[in-house]
């Protein structure tokens, strides 16, 4: 403020023949008004010349647009070779459209890139094969590559995103860095980027990763573990018993139950001891999903000291077993549980059970209570999901 | 602008002491908005960075995603309850359902969704977690294509908050989406919104408490900050162009209020709730849109229906319940519009509208005094409820004694008329700065409107505020708080017994 | 009702590119393809016409996949096979497709061949 006193008090001094003579609130008031018309207009500036810019670039776009869609159409996806059966790797593609310096501008090379991941994303197979030779042949990985090395921690990620999309091979020097890196955003990624593209021990930051798993790594990481083509899968019963991250032994949890592994059911049983209400909901969860029918007496035994989350999932999993062998302890909490959620699973549960409840039920409906009675009413329509 | 020494009547000393708070609160005023602005600039530039990669379609097509119940009242709608309706169930989510409440509508709003959807009414087992008004029936539809729709017709509860609290007892979901039956939201939206929820940083457990003696296991509360609500800016659709529930063509409102609201939602979304994001200070998330948390809503207590700001106030008691139970949570807005409005078209609809809030913030600072500069509520008692206390709160009233000081001091003759005038001319500028910057934030988050004309049509709405719509505003404001002070009697009642449900629902 | 010939294919499908692209591919295969670029044109087109086959994606303006449906199948003496083209791919909706009367369900990203060989298929089935 002093600096723009020295500054601006001459100019003022010239218009307000008495400026130094004003008191100090209205010298201030003065300059902040000149401020605020300046930035006003300053904004003005700034959303004009964004709006120009950012209207030239779309228009510039949507004359590149459709030559990169022909291009990608009759060479890539309709492409003889390839309907001959000939291996991607050994088909030529023609120059093209790419002769032209046009498509070695910054831009257009940007624009290309993301029109041959939106391509990717929609086409599998040997037609994806074929758009990433063209990526390569298009020398475009290095321009991915070189903004991995950028100092932007937004620009690596989209780097990382380029190049996992692509499925190109980063060199672990440059990876390793990124996967401590302080900012949450890229660490992720580059984790997420290193178990797709790792070729030695993908799964080694489940060892040793302490930051819980947000829900939104979990969802990027469970779609790259289960569309990774040659990815080994390993048993995930072995970070269930090992990790001390509950949120990767949560995550680990889904895996399992994606991948049915029937050999994790003794490590997910241990879990019931735990002393972590989130854990043992999980792993109660993971064994009905995995139809641990060995487990059952176990959970039955537990129910009674568990919490309400637990519970409702030790119904649920008795559900999905469907064994029968506790139809009368779901019967006696349906009757029994003054609450409403309790009793509703244990409704559904039995309902479940189809051909092997269906006396139970129909006892149940004849001697309910009204409310009980519309419980089960509520779960045996087919027309309500939930 | 007195000398102390000089002064001798007591009138002089009042005069110079309003003058002095007059002054501070102004300045602080000021200073406020150049800080959210600052905050919020912050804030939408770290979306918009986050936004250049992120891949929203990741979530359509994971097991991982979490429900959406979407809660939508309707009351005599039947005019666009089938284009809006469909236009929610075309929404890109994976796991969503779409909850219609007809609020005992007196029009055929219900006879048109059965026929239109094929709906049954079913046995259904709803459980009446926060207490409403009779549900009479629900309807499911028996075409599989509508089996996202579930539709409730209940007994009018005179409110929209009785509405909304059937439709969360009746929701499956862990969260869901408040909106109105005639908002028109963008197919993104969940996909948007959901996002904040699972992008949450700070998540750790801790261990309270000795070894339950029965079953050995210690407890264990979650210690990581929860997201609770999270909200999106909301735009006027009154000139934009609809098709079938779709917006084809945004465009300024023609007309002059709804624009005024248009530029007032833009700065209070874009440049303030984006700043309050930023610091985890989120005063309210409105009613027209929000996502929420459906355990916490419900330990809350739900909707409040004697309330006039029932969207703040529920929001004000998911924070409490958060606070008293100590546990770390956060309410996060994204700049981008998400759900566009029908705003009153007219002075006389838009004065209601006004007054009613105006009596809402007043009810809410009474009923929730005990917040007010409490550490013990954290950011919520040190910053949100001074903030809202002293400058959206009392802002009217200051400004009313305000306008009646210089009236005073013109008639006795006693301004300094240059002075006055540089003051006065500093204010306006400095409120014309701060709605542009606004405007620019908006316009970096995405460009809006077809043509810089449209954009600067917004911007001129700045320069006429302070003349036109401004004072409208006070003046509804404090036809609210009158309302309110008139009524006391009434309205002590209802916030005694508003004060005693809380309590039960804290030691549920 | 225009009858139009056997072999014609519509496609339904928000995404321009992924909708030009089947577009060219089937042709090649010489199918005769229209196109259709939300729900609500769908509606229109399958109500007005008669197609040997439809491909659909789940989650369009103004209508989704499952409306389309349940419009062609829901009271037709004869059915028309309907191959589901969708990137969501969580079990309950391609359970839900199947149990709307869906034949097929391809999930992003597609095999063109294998979307060629299911194209040919039901068509041939109900010749």
């Amino acid at each position: 403020m002093v600096l723009a006193d020295y500054f601006f008090a001459p100019f003022f001094r010239r218009y307000f023949y008495y400026f130094d003579s004003y008191p100090i609130v209205i010298q201030i008031a003065i300059l902040l008004t000149t401020i605020a018309v300046l930035a006003t207009f300053s904004a003005y500036a700034v959303i004009l010349y964004r709006r120009y810019a950012g209207n030239r670039h779309e228009k510039k776009l949507a004359r590149i647009n459709p030559d990169l869609d022909n291009y990608i159409t009759e060479n890539i996806i309709l492409n003889e070779q390839l309907a001959t059966g000939e291996p991607v790797n050994q088909i030529v593609l023609p120059m093209g459209i790419f002769e032209k310096s046009l498509y070695r501008r910054r831009w257009v090379q940007q624009a290309t890139i993301d029109r041959i991941i939106h391509y990717r994303k929609n086409f599998g197979g040997e037609i994806g094969g074929l758009l990433k030779k063209l990526y390569i042949d298009l020398e475009l990985d290095k321009v991915s590559f070189k903004r991995l090395k950028s100092v932007k921690w937004d620009k690596k990620v989209k780097a990382l995103k380029e190049l996992t999309a692509m499925d190109m091979s980063i060199a672990d020097v440059n990876i390793l860095p990124l996967t401590n890196s302080k900012n949450r955003e890229l660490r992720s990624e580059a984790r997420h980027a290193y178990i797709k593209l790792s070729k030695n021990e993908p799964f080694k930051f489940f060892d040793i990763v302490t930051e819980p798993l947000l829900m939104w790594d979990q969802l990027e990481l469970f779609k790259i573990i289960t569309t990774t083509k040659d990815i080994s899968i390993p048993n995930f019963a072995r970070w269930v018993t090992y990790s001390s991250n509950k949120s990767v032994v949560a995550f680990c949890l889904k895996l399992i139950v994606h991948y049915n592994q029937q050999q994790a059911i003794p490590a997910i049983e241990k879990l019931l001891d735990s002393k972590d209400h989130y854990l043992r909901e999980n792993a109660i969860n993971a064994l009905g999903k995995l139809k641990a029918e060995d487990t059952e007496n176990k959970l039955v035994s537990i129910y009674s000291n568990q919490p309400l989350t637990c519970q409702l999932e030790i119904l649920k999993a008795l559900g999905r077993m469907g064994t029968g062998n506790h139809l009368e302890f779901l019967r006696h909490e349906f009757l029994r549980s003054a609450d409403f959620d309790v009793r509703k699973n244990a409704a559904k549960s039995i309902i479940n059970h189809k051909a092997d409840s269906a006396s139970l039920l129909k006892e149940l409906l004849d001697t309910a209570t009204a409310e009980n009675a519309l419980i089960l009413k509520h779960c045996m329509n087919p027309l309500i999901k939930y | 602008m007195y000398n102390m020494e000089q002064t001798t009547t007591i009138w002089e000393k009042i005069a110079w002491f309003f003058e002095t708070f007059v002054f501070l609160y102004g300045t602080s005023m000021l200073l406020m908005y150049a800080l959210l602005a600052m905050l919020s600039f912050i804030s939408i530039r770290l979306y918009q960075k986050k936004a250049a990669y992120a891949d929203y379609t990741k979530l359509l097509d994971s097991p991982l995603v979490p429900g959406i119940s979407i809660i939508a009242p309707a009351y005599n709608e039947s005019v666009t309850i089938i284009t809006n309706v469909r236009s929610l169930l075309t929404l890109n989510y994976p796991k969503f359902e779409v909850i219609i409440i007809n609020d005992g509508s007196k029009d055929d709003t219900l006879e048109k969704m059965i026929a239109e959807f094929s709906m049954v009414q079913v046995d259904f087992a709803y459980n009446e977690k926060i207490v409403t008004q009779p549900v009479k029936r629900v309807f499911k539809s028996t075409n599989p294509a509508y089996d996202k729709l579930l539709v409730i017709d209940k007994v009018n509860g005179k409110s929209k908050a009785d509405a909304s609290n059937a439709g969360i007892n009746a929701a499956a979901f862990p969260y869901f989406l408040c909106t109105d039956v005639d908002c028109i939201i963008e197919k993104d939206t969940l996909l948007r919104m959901i996002k904040p929820f699972m992008d949450e940083e700070g998540k750790k457990i801790r261990e309270v408490g000795e070894p339950c003696p029965e079953c050995g296991y210690r407890h264990i509360q979650e210690d990581s900050r929860r997201v609770i609500a999270s909200g999106a800016t909301l735009r006027m659709v009154n000139s934009c162009e609809v098709d079938e529930g779709v917006i084809t063509r945004v465009r300024p409102p023609k007309q002059l209020i709804p624009r005024f609201q248009e530029m007032e939602y833009i700065r209070a979304y874009v440049l303030g709730k984006m700043g309050w994001s930023y610091i985890n200070s989120v005063p309210n998330v409105s009613g027209g849109l929000g996502l929420f948390d459906k355990e916490v809503a419900v330990k809350a207590g739900g909707y409040d229906h004697k309330s006039f700001g029932e969207d703040m106030d529920l929001v004000t008691r998911m924070c409490t319940y958060m606070r008293d139970n100590k546990m770390k949570y956060a309410i996060r807005y994204i700049p981008t519009t998400q759900c566009w409005t029908e705003g009153p078209p007219n002075l006389k609809i838009f004065g209601r509208q006004r007054t009613r809030w105006g009596r809402g913030l007043i009810q809410i600072m009474s009923i929730h005094k005990k917040i007010i500069f409490n550490p013990r509520y954290g950011r919520l008692g040190m910053i949100v409820f001074p903030y809202n206390l002293f400058f959206e709160f009392l802002a009217p009233v200051i400004e009313f004694l305000g306008i009646l000081y210089y009236i005073y001091i013109i008639a006795t003759n006693q301004i300094n008329w240059p002075f006055a005038k540089i003051l006065l001319l500093f204010v306006y500028t400095y409120s014309v700065m701060i709605t542009t910057l606004a405007i620019l934030w908006d316009q970096i988050t995405y460009r809006y409107y077809k043509t810089w004309r449209e954009v600067l049509g917004i911007c001129l709405m700045a320069f006429l505020e302070p003349i036109i719509y401004h004072p409208l505003i006070v003046f509804f404001a404090l036809k609210g708080y009158f309302n309110f002070v008139t009524n006391r009697k009434h309205a002590w009642g209802n916030m005694q017994r508003q004060g005693f449900g809380q309590k039960q629902t804290q030691t549920a | 009702m225009n009858e139009v010939p056997a072999k014609n294919i519509l496609i339904v499908e928000d995404d321009d590119i992924m909708l030009k692209v089947v577009e060219r591919i089937l042709k090649r295969e010489g199918y005769g393809v229209e196109i259709a670029r939300d729900g609500k044109e769908a509606l229109q087109k399958v109500q007005d016409n008669k197609y040997a086959l439809i491909i659909t994606d789940l989650m369009m303006p103004y209508a989704n996949g499952f409306e389309i449906i349940s419009k062609v199948n829901g009271n037709a003496e004869k059915r028309t096979p309907v191959i589901i083209l969708s990137s969501l791919g969580n079990e309950d909706s391609i359970m839900e497709g199947f149990k709307m009367g869906a034949d097929d369900f391809l999930r992003k990203p597609v095999m063109v061949g294998e979307l060629v060989i299911r194209v040919k298929r039901l068509i041939d089935q109900n010749k």
